[in-house]
């Protein structure tokens, strides 16, 4: 059956020579990056960082030549992805851009819209968030209501948009919002750029998390005007375009990676005298790894080849948030030594960080929920 | 994968392997006419080279054949027969044709005596032994690994059997072989147990998928409440699982077999057959689950299916032997990271 077949990602992917001078980039900028730091796994904010490693030629790498990319394929680009999460690089300012926001406009964007936007996140420059959810609109992206309406050369926004993750230090927003009605549920449905440092009315609060973090934001579009311009992509096609950037955003290495920090802390602790017990919980982690990895690069491949992999995207996020949300588990049955937040013993630190950070994993990107009614769906129940 | 022997594989097995053959089977009678089709199509000998009689298509290609195997339940040893006929080719030694099978030969001891080579132990959970002809393993004499060809019709075979009822039998070995019946392999190709437990992950993704097949047809199917009961969430989300399961299992195998004879072998088969293992214990379960009372009876046929990938856990390595032996080579690993040897445990395997 197809949706359990992941074709092997192509030969000679494996890049050793590009690893190579990642890690040596890595080796050198996050030399008195801490294990607490690394915790933070893509959630960690630098632009500084982004632009360094803009500057080496590893953001915007699948972009085209002539909008500031470097025109290489998938497979690099996820070499470089993976080698950035395990060393729990801070990499968020360009992330998000780099991964969807960027594609997204080559794919449907304006001339104009690529050229101004796509160089500069390429450069490393640009912080993108998304404006999906709503108070009342989380899992049910239909039942968005924020809405633009057409005005003399733009739109009007109304509308609130929450858990915005990084809208209060980013440069653009992808806002979907409403721009019609229509019968059709997922009909009427549109995207926007929205530059957020250039644009009036719009609101940007504070949601802190449990952890006491500020990732998330509520963002409000009063009377807001958009100029016509902004449009990304064709009015009313906004729930298509969304879908497609779905496997993009659920298949990479960062579905199972976020919990990394913590199990190089764990193995650095068992490493020398490991029972037979120890070994065979670090042996499974390892063969669940082993096997994640090579299910989300072989996502990589179909992408790169201009395939759609939404099903095998959402079975690489369902198993990849169940393997990172259980290190902490693991951790504890192998290992007894308390979570302290903060703390100067580095595991401990690293344990109580991702012990917070756990809960999210299986929310953000689409709930385990919604992942297995989609992937139900693929399976033919009627 | 477009593959014409995977179409001739499916096909055959699809026409053939029955309920009833499966149920026979079970109680010893060996399906001898689908064996001779399996033979004059070639099956047996896909993984051989082709300057040896094999039909020269990629290893991850020929392989695949066991996977299509395991989806149909096929009560007979072509994947034991597919690996020692390539054992024996590599080692130039004779293939006689016929069912052959395969043993782990790590705890035979062997030494010369004069020409020939004395084989003593005792051989456990060999599959399929009281119908095959031959029992082809590697066992190390004087350092070397050796591959022993042994006739079963001069050894004592105790007949026993693995939780599908397909024979596991067990051998106390003490003889000394025919001098052409012992040859140094010319270059390691995996242990036994490592080519074993590559069988048995690609045969449990196959039969995963059956058992997936079977739930989701059952689901659409079954009416409660004035419904399928596959549009209850609770029975989705349980299908979703077992997808998740299948399509993990079916890459890990897929992936050991995409290195078969390379130095990655022997880390992504020990992933492979671990992984496999723990999917049987979900997937089974979950399938149970779906299919209520009547998937507990001899008369439904899902028990073939779940009772196999049940049983091929113990099969050449349980889960607890191989998930211990990569979590040593993890931890004893001289990477400065835990993620080094996990990248180079795909690429390069094993550091020396």
């Amino acid at each position: 059956m197809t949706l359990t077949a992941f074709s092997p990602p192509p030969p000679g992917t494996d890049f050793d020579d590009l690893r190579q001078e990642v890690r040596t980039f890595l080796a050198e900028e996050l030399a008195d990056f801490p294990p607490e730091k690394r915790a933070k796994s893509w959630n960690g904010f630098s632009r500084d960082f982004s632009r360094k490693l803009a500057q080496r030629g590893w953001v915007g790498m699948t972009f085209p030549k002539e909008y500031g990319g470097h025109a290489r394929n998938a497979l690099e680009r996820y070499v470089v992805s993976e080698e950035l999460l395990a060393a729990g690089a801070p990499v968020i300012s360009h992330w998000i851009a780099d991964r969807q926001s960027g594609p997204l406009i080559l794919a449907k964007g304006t001339d104009d819209q690529k050229r101004r936007i796509v160089p500069r996140i390429a450069a490393g420059e640009l912080c993108f968030c998304i404006g999906m959810s709503e108070p009342d609109s989380g899992s049910d992206l239909a039942a968005t209501r924020t809405m633009a309406t057409e005005v003399e050369g733009g739109f009007r926004i109304n509308g609130t948009k929450v858990w915005t993750t990084y809208a209060h230090v980013a440069d653009y927003m992808i806002l979907f919002c409403r721009t019609g009605k229509s019968d059709d549920r997922h009909g009427g449905m549109s995207q926007f750029l929205v530059d957020l440092k250039a644009t009036d009315n719009i609101q940007i609060t504070p949601i802190i998390d449990l952890s006491g973090e500020h990732h998330f934001n509520q963002v409000v579009f009063d009377d807001t005007f958009l100029p016509s311009d902004a449009l990304l992509g064709e009015k009313g096609e906004g729930w298509s375009q969304v879908m497609s950037e779905l496997a993009f955003e659920r298949s990479g290495p960062e579905r199972f990676l976020s919990s990394f920090a913590l199990i190089e802390e764990l193995i650095r602790l068992l490493r020398d005298d490991a029972t037979e017990a120890q070994q065979a919980e670090i042996g499974r982690l390892s063969a669940h790894l082993m096997v994640l990895r090579q299910m989300s690069r072989s996502v990589a491949g179909m992408l790169n080849e201009g395939e759609n992999p939404s099903l095998q995207a959402a079975i690489v996020k369902d198993l990849g948030a169940l393997f990172e949300k259980d290190i902490p588990r693991l951790a504890r049955s192998l290992v007894s030594r308390p979570a302290v937040p903060g703390g100067s013993d580095s595991y401990a630190a690293v344990l109580a960080y991702t012990e917070l950070a756990v809960p999210s994993f299986s929310l953000r990107g689409g709930t385990r929920e919604i992942l297995r009614g989609i992937i139900a769906r693929g399976l033919g129940l009627r | 994968m477009e593959s014409m022997i995977h179409d001739m594989a499916e096909r055959l097995f699809r026409d053939h392997v029955t309920h009833r053959m499966r149920e026979d089977a079970a109680s010893g009678q060996c399906p001898e006419a689908l064996w001779t089709q399996i033979e004059e199509a070639g099956l047996t000998m896909a993984l051989v080279p082709e300057d040896a009689g094999g039909f020269g298509v990629p290893p991850a290609e020929a392989l695949g054949l066991l996977r299509i195997a395991g989806a149909h339940g096929l009560p007979l040893p072509l994947a034991e027969t597919l690996i020692a006929n390539a054992v024996l080719a590599t080692a130039n030694m004779a293939l006689p044709g016929g069912r052959l099978t395969i043993a782990e030969g790590e705890a035979l001891r062997l030494e010369q005596r004069g020409k020939r080579v004395h084989a003593s132990g005792h051989l456990t959970l060999v599959p399929f032994a009281r119908w095959a002809s031959l029992i082809v393993t590697i066992a190390v004499l004087d350092g070397t690994d050796h591959v022993l060809s042994l006739p079963v019709k001069v050894l004592n075979v105790a007949p026993a059997q693995d939780l599908a009822g397909m024979p596991r039998d067990d051998i106390k070995l003490d003889h000394t072989l025919a001098e052409t019946d012992a040859v140094p392999l010319p270059r390691p190709m995996g242990g036994m147990r490592q080519l074993g437990a590559l069988i048995r992950s690609l045969a449990a993704a196959g039969a995963m998928e059956t058992i997936l097949e079977m739930s989701i047809q059952y689901a659409n199917d079954r009416v409660q409440f004035g419904r399928p009961i596959g549009k209850f969430q609770a029975i989705q989300h349980n299908l979703a699982t077992m997808a998740g399961e299948t399509a993990a299992s079916r890459t890990a195998a897929e992936m050991a077999a995409g290195s078969y004879d390379t130095p990655a072998f022997a880390l992504t088969v020990a992933a492979a057959k671990a992984r496999a293992g723990e999917a049987a214990e979900k997937v089974g379960a979950l399938a149970h689950q779906i299919h209520g009372a009547i998937g507990y009876t001899q008369e439904h046929a899902l028990h073939h299916f779940t009772k196999r990938i049940w049983g091929w856990r113990d099969d050449f390595g349980t889960e607890l032997d191989w998930t211990r032996e990569l979590g040593r080579a993890a931890l004893s690993s001289p990477h400065d990271t835990f993620w080094h040897f996990i990248t180079d445990s795909a690429a390069k395997g094993a550091p020396a």
